[in-house]
């Protein structure tokens, strides 16, 4: 404790500025000092091309006056003499909260409950800011912005010099600021106040409820930037909004966005898409999973340095918890930063996200180790970070002119053996470890008064950190030893038999040492220790870390094995399905067109299309062939009502949300995905929950596992938005109906919500109709309307250019928006649930509105107390459109089974039952046109049965997307053995890291939620239902 | 006047507002169910068979085309190119005990306290229930009414489902004690990532520890003959000690399977079943030795892992009947679903289970055996109740189970049903238009 204080006192006492600060008063007498330095002789990395040997760096009042082997050295600088020593540019870590004021986290996740429990609907933030306080571009680092010694040693000591600072909270966070790390004013810590502007995907501390869901944020940054737009334009003549106002400022700023993950990464740059922005994405880690996506983005990342610890996979039942992706992620996780590189994606290194930022070097060493080079590493973390920010002429390089950020070290900065002796700020010194003393490893002959069996062996893989031990014959004795500058104190048990400690002090003259001490009975003895050489390798490697370095050292030549899957699931294929040229044999082939159910045809696949339906068809040279024999052949299931691959489902913040998007949250990577193409599925309808009375716009995607977000969905399919009535609109089932304040809480306020909006989208809509109708001239004067992505939904609606898929139980309330629809002008396409579709089924049919619904769910809630299993056939005869739909990743797996529960229930016609689940969602989506029967020109997105496709016997053996096979059964033994084969691989190379002596975390298994529509996060526990 | 008001009462009970049909009155005549295929239950099938039953009791069951029977004074009816079944057995339930799972006054299964093994499911269980006629409809004629909630629910019953009150629908009560096993591994759901952890429950020592006391202390209890005070709880775990209860485990883990089992024998609980299994797979060779029967929980699930096989749930009791483990299948979550247990067998059936009738002994005979009531019901065999039903076709497909007669100890069930009635009010409707 004492040791810090006085350094700190000395620090303070010594400290002056080398910028001079004239507008301070000083107490006591002015000490401003020349500060000219030179340091000569050394090999100076002037930047990662440049190195120059026996070189002189000269600085003066902080900043590099000269760099170069043949320097004048004036004669009134300091001189140090850096013979056999380096210097580097100080590193830049563009992704820190240092100085930041402490973000304290009000309660769980997304759940936006203020005190109370209460939902807070409102910003809690006072002032003439944005509505919602989870957008603060106010913020301004350099403000918030104080030094902290502690926080800021702790990063000298790793070689920073300089950081971009900024306060981690919110979506849109405010102004980053270019701080060094020195002790001293802010005012000269501070090098440029306003750098940079920060966004992320995560509330922080709002505490309101809107967004609590990833699409809910997207939406809400997006709305914030056009409603910058509008305050720059008009906006400001009608409110003061300092929010508004500094979006517009920091517009032109460098900007930087904090991506969760992989799927973030796409998700931002596709925001900074919408407004021209290309923002620099710091990253997670995982990004090699999806590197091609990455890439195309075009944007910088900043990669963060955190690798996951290896399992403890000892008892291998426990071991199965651990999914075959975070093992691979555990091996692969250190080759990110090197296929980046090797990718040519430019990238910055960062401190963030480690555990403990000890681990820096550490981990940078084992991606240097996993394939990325040196001089990537050293650029990452000097000359890129100052360019992505654009301050690139101040910091970076130790070119003239830049500030004096270097390190003084013992040799290559990224080997293990390095030492770090100085970090240099703005000309000032910071010692981080004694560059004079001296390396004292070796073998030394100890002589212990006339006791000469002796050897002292100092080891220690860096001579900063050495590690003593005293050989008594061959009896290891672990000394306390103490060495201040060339006196070297040892305190010793030298006889196990005979407790007492022998005390020596001595003095280091070369490669001797000699002085006296005491004997446990208080005898002086004299003793004398002399260098006998190295340290024999057996008995060197005592360090506990060393075994971690050979675990570690043995990583690159195992990891020729690491390979990707797409996605990056257990599941995964080594290679993407890609179309193929098929012709199916002798199948019976359920045309869903009038030709009905034809027996012993042939179906020929080319292009990604059905291009032949016959008898005998002859297939091409050199296509694949698959007997149908004795199977069915139908389309691909079409799941009108899904929740699978999504990261979110509900943005229940408000009782409309028709602004957010479902296409923001595909989550491509989820196994329900693969397990639903086991079940014939190849096309769902993503879907908001049904948590507010307007919920978002659908994602409709096929399952292409493998595929990216965007390469899931369908191009050009008509746009869906999802609405609810009922039960989890008024928020009837919420555990503490006291604290419920949101509107509507009853049937009768949900019919307002809908005139309500409907009419302001009306007036929003015919405002831009006018504005759009006048001459480029008046345009010129006139001010445009806002843009708002809300009534921009609804707006569609009205024009039929998108359509409503609505969550609906009693006939009252379908009665109703039936009613409005007709009274606004609109059309509702679909009725999902519609468990009393039956009792309006002839209104609904006149409607023109489909119903798709569940075959036989009933009595979990009191809106499905008259729900009944023959729905669906009463719909069917009724005219209306119906299809069979999942909203249950289980279900989804079966929903041919669902389908013949209408022939059960109702007496549906089997052709008919079949088309539920194919061509009827098909019509519902509107893509009846590709998708939904077997004729020449559709889509190839077949499933092929080995029985009738409505027995409980039937499964698929064959599950075909646009021509390619995305499952076979027949491969799935393949499958699981390769599944084995690499876990135990990984396995293996684990148990080797942990006898190693790696720190191993438990096997925690984590699964994803498995949604429903009326999923609010943050509002329900797991168990609760549907 | 007399006549003119028979006829009005008779519409009134077809209408929509028309409560569950009265329960069947006894069987008074003895009858024969002739030329149906005879689905045993003991994986024999009769294609013309005759079963014959009277006084609520078959009395024989054998093939038509080589045996004659008397059938004198016998009410025929011809099956002719239908299925008959025994009464398929629903274990692991909740029918009875919850109507509308959102309305907490409907709702009557689970009870507060740790240790409740004196709490009993039969009293609560609702004859009247609506969804009793819809899981009957299917051929689900018994559900074992079981308590939910703290580590030992209580006991529960065996229900048939027709009786006007809980007394005349047992058939038998209080036939075992429910015990929740503590988890080696614990749920955890993390608000902050919307995802569900699960971790080694650091909790469960200790839980263990105070079973085995209250095992030992029961154990103790049931030795004397007159206790005082008298303990309710110890009084109702009587029957655990001497065979005459099951002990019904739930437990899903292979590691809490096993210990699940051991700790059940070396408190002296002779008749242990294993409810749930998810993982039993992992310990077929463990149940073997030790005579243990798994009721799986439903096979309509989703693989609780990212990487295991995409069908292993449906595989499940393919993997157990092979193994030579007894197996039973179960719905348990899903009171209003269990008219689909006929198709858990079906998909056993598609995915591993030898054949269709091993897989319908698994809603049927295996579960007799399992609840200690295959004395009385799970086949179609002499003596045995008769408890049964007709199909159109396969029952276990739901593309052909069409349930045309029901009878539950010979007494002939109406087969009305509220969805029945309110399919029948608006097709109406439509077809008066």
């Amino acid at each position: 404790m004492f040791k810090p204080l006085l350094t700190g006192l000395l620090a303070a006492g010594l400290a002056y500025s080398s910028i001079a600060q004239t507008t301070f008063p000083v107490n006591g007498v002015y000490d401003e000092r020349p500060g000219l330095y030179a340091f000569t002789n050394a090999t100076i990395i002037v930047d990662p091309q440049t190195t120059l040997q026996n070189a002189t760096l000269l600085v003066r009042n902080g900043r590099v006056e000269a760099v170069g082997t043949a320097v004048n050295v004036p004669a009134s600088a300091v001189v140090t003499d850096l013979k056999g020593k380096r210097i580097y540019p100080a590193l830049i870590d563009i992704d820190s909260d240092y100085g930041m004021p402490e973000i304290t986290r009000t309660g769980g996740g997304g759940g936006g409950r203020g005190a109370g429990g209460a939902p807070q609907y409102e910003s809690n933030k006072k002032g003439a800011y944005y509505w919602n306080q989870a957008i603060q571009p106010e913020n301004e680092a350099s403000i918030l912005f104080k030094a902290n010694p502690t926080k800021a040693d702790e990063l000298r000591k790793l070689g920073f010099g300089v950081v971009l600072t900024h306060a981690h909270d919110g979506i849109a966070r405010g102004t980053g600021s270019l701080v060094t790390l020195a002790d001293d004013r802010e005012n000269s810590i501070v090098l440029k106040p306003t750098v940079t502007a920060h966004y992320s995907f995560s509330k922080g501390t709002s505490g309101q409820q809107y967004p609590n869901s990833m699409m809910g944020v997207v939406a809400l940054l997006r709305q914030a930037m056009y409603d910058a737009d509008w305050y720059k334009r008009a906006g400001s003549k009608e409110q003061a909004n300092m929010s508004l106002d500094a979006l517009n400022r920091t517009r032109s700023l460098p900007a930087i966005f904090e991506a969760n993950d992989k799927l973030g990464i796409v998700r931002a740059d596709k925001i900074g898409d919408e407004f021209g922005i290309q923002y620099i994405i710091r990253s997670s880690g995982d990004e090699y999973q999806r590197l091609d996506e990455v890439k195309a983005t075009g944007a910088s990342l900043i990669v963060p340095l955190n690798f996951p610890q290896p399992y403890d996979v000892e008892d291998s039942w426990d071991a199965d918890n651990v999914s075959l992706a975070e093992l691979k992620h555990w091996e692969m996780a250190p080759m990110n930063a090197g296929r980046v590189a090797a990718a040519n994606i430019p990238f910055a290194l960062t401190t963030a996200g480690l555990r403990n930022k000890a681990d820096f070097w550490a981990n940078l060493r084992k991606a240097i180790e996993n394939g990325l080079s040196e001089q990537k590493a050293l650029e990452a973390l000097t000359t890129i970070p100052a360019k992505l920010i654009h301050v690139e002429d101040m910091v970076g390089t130790l070119q003239k002119g830049q500030v004096a950020n270097f390190l003084i070290t013992s040799g290559n900065l990224f080997s293990a053996d390095n030492v770090i002796f100085e970090n240099w700020m703005q000309g000032k010194q910071y010692i981080v470890a004694n560059k004079n003393a001296a390396d004292l490893r070796g073998s030394w002959n100890l002589t212990v008064g006339s006791q000469s069996n002796l050897k002292l062996n100092i080891t220690g893989k860096t001579p900063d950190k050495p590690e003593y031990q005293i050989l008594v014959d061959t009896v290891k004795v672990t000394p306390k030893v103490a060495v201040a500058g060339d006196i070297i104190s040892i305190q010793v048990q030298l006889d196990k038999r005979r407790p007492g400690t022998t005390r020596l002090t001595g003095y280091r003259t070369g490669t001797t040492i000699k002085g006296d001490g005491e004997s446990p009975d208080g005898k002086t003895i004299t003793w004398s220790a002399v260098r006998a050489g190295d340290v024999p390798s057996s008995t060197s490697a005592t360090s506990s870390t060393a075994p971690i370095a050979s675990a570690t050292a043995t990583t690159p030549a195992s990891n020729t094995a690491a390979t990707l899957l797409y996605p990056f699931v257990g599941m995964g294929n080594l290679k993407k399905p890609q179309a193929e040229t098929v012709l199916i044999r002798n199948a019976t082939v359920w045309t869903n067109e009038k030709d009905g159910i034809l027996a012993n045809t042939d179906v020929l696949v080319e292009g990604g299309k059905i291009s032949k339906i016959g008898k005998s068809l002859t297939a091409p040279a050199g296509v694949k062939v698959v007997d149908g024999t004795g199977k069915h052949l139908t389309n691909g299931i079409i799941d009108e009502h899904s929740h699978i691959a999504l990261l979110s489902i509900n943005e229940g913040g408000q009782s409309s949300s028709a602004e957010v998007r479902m296409s923001d949250v595909i989550n491509p990577d989820d196994i329900n995905i693969y397990r639903q193409l086991a079940g014939g599925v190849t096309t769902s309808q993503l879907l908001h929950g049904s948590a507010n009375a307007i919920g978002g716009q659908s994602a409709i995607v096929k399952l292409k596992w493998g595929e990216p977000a965007d390469g899931m969905l369908i191009k050009g399919a008509d746009g869906f938005i999802k609405f609810a009535l009922g039960e989890n609109v008024k928020q009837a089932n919420y555990p503490n109906p006291n604290v419920l304040t949101r509107f509507p809480q009853s049937r009768m306020g949900v019919e307002q919500v809908y005139m309500d909006h409907f009419t302001r989208a009306k007036e929003y809509a015919k405002g831009w109709t006018d504005y759009n109708k006048l001459g480029a001239k008046e345009k010129a004067t006139a001010i445009a309307p806002r843009r708002d992505i809300e009534l921009d939904a609804l707006a569609e609606i009205l024009a039929k250019k998108r359509f409503i898929t609505c969550h609906s139980y009693v006939q009252s309330e379908i009665n109703m928006l039936l009613k409005v629809a007709d009274s606004l002008g609109f059309k509702v396409n679909t009725f999902t649930h519609i468990l009393e579709g039956y009792k309006l089924a002839d209104k609904m049919a006149k409607h023109g509105v489909g119903g798709s619904s569940f075959a036989d769910w009933w009595a979990y809630k009191m809106e499905v107390h008259d729900a009944i299993p023959y729905n669906a056939a009463l719909m069917h005869h009724q005219g209306v459109t119906v299809s069979i739909n999942s909203d249950d990743a289980e279900m989804a797996r079966r929903l041919n089974q669902e389908a013949a529960k209408t022939v059960e229930y109702g007496g549906v016609p089997e052709e008919d039952a079949w088309k539920m689940v194919t061509l009827n969602p098909a019509k519902l989506l509107h893509l009846d046109s590709k998708l939904g029967s077997i004729r020449a020109g559709k889509d190839a997105d077949l499933v092929l049965w080995n029985a009738h496709p409505l027995s409980i016997y039937a499964r698929p053996e064959i599950t075909m997307i646009e021509g390619a096979t995305y499952f076979s059964l027949k491969d799935e033994d393949a499958k699981r053995d390769a599944v084995q084969a690499e876990r135990a691989r990984i396995i293996q190379k684990m148990l080797t890291a942990k006898a190693g002596g790696a720190s191993t975390v438990r096997p925690n298994f984590r699964r994803a939620r498995m949604w429903h529509c009326e999923d609010v996060e943050g509002m329900f526990a797991e168990e609760e239902g549907k | 006047m007399k006549k003119l008001l028979i006829p009005i009462l008779t519409l009134v009970t077809l209408t929509s507002y028309g409560q569950n049909p009265a329960p069947a009155k006894p069987q008074t005549k003895a009858i024969a169910l002739t030329g149906g295929t005879v689905h045993v239950g003991t994986g024999q099938v009769i294609p013309n068979g005759i079963v014959l039953f009277s006084n609520g009791v078959i009395t024989n069951v054998v093939d038509g085309t080589t045996v004659r029977l008397n059938l004198n004074d016998v009410e025929v009816i011809d099956v002719s190119g239908k299925h008959v079944y025994p009464g398929l057995i629903s274990p692991v339930s909740t029918v009875g005990l919850q109507e509308t799972g959102a309305v907490r006054a409907t709702v009557d299964m689970r009870e507060i306290g740790i240790l409740n093994p004196n709490i009993r499911s039969l009293i609560a269980y609702n004859t009247d229930s609506e969804i009793i006629p819809t899981i009957r409809n299917n051929g689900v004629l018994f559900s074992q009414a079981v308590p939910q909630g703290g580590t030992i629910s209580g006991s529960s019953s065996v229900m048939m489902s027709d009786g006007w009150n809980w007394e005349d629908a047992a058939l038998k009560k209080d036939d075992g004690i429910w015990l929740n096993w503590p988890t080696y591994l614990a749920r955890d759901f993390n608000f902050e990532d919307f995802t569900t952890v699960v971790r080694k429950n650091e909790r469960r020592a200790a839980a263990i520890d105070a079973l085995r006391a209250t095992f030992a202390d029961a154990k103790a209890y049931a030795a004397l003959s007159n206790p005082t005070p008298l303990n309710l709880k110890l009084e109702s775990m009587r029957g655990l000690f001497t065979g005459k209860q099951n002990l019904y485990i739930r437990a899903d883990y292979g590691k809490d399977i096993m210990e699940a089992v051991t700790f059940a024998k070396s408190v002296g609980v002779p008749k242990v079943v294993i409810v749930g299994g998810e993982e039993a797979h992992r310990v077929v060779t463990f149940l073997k030795e030790n005579n243990v029967p798994v009721i799986l929980s439903e096979l309509h699930r989703l693989p609780s892992r990212e990487d295991e096989d995409v069908d292993l749930p449906y595989r499940m009791p393919g993997i157990l009947q092979k193994a030579g483990v007894l197996v039973g299948l179960s719905y348990a979550d899903g009171w209003w679903r269990t008219r689909n247990l006929p198709f858990l067998a079906g998909t056993a059936a598609g995915f591993g289970v030898t054949d269709r009738e091993e897989a319908l002994k698994m809603v049927t005979s295996n579960t007799a055996k399992i609840l200690g009531i295959d004395n009385l019901v799970g086949t179609l065999e002499k003596g045995k109740h008769a408890t049964l039903f007709v199909s159109a076709g396969d029952a276990l497909d739901m593309r052909t189970n069409v349930v045309e007669q029901v009878f539950i100890q010979g007494r002939k069930v109406n087969l009305d049903d509220r969805h029945k009635r309110l399919y029948k009010t608006y097709k109406d409707k439509y077809e008066n238009k």
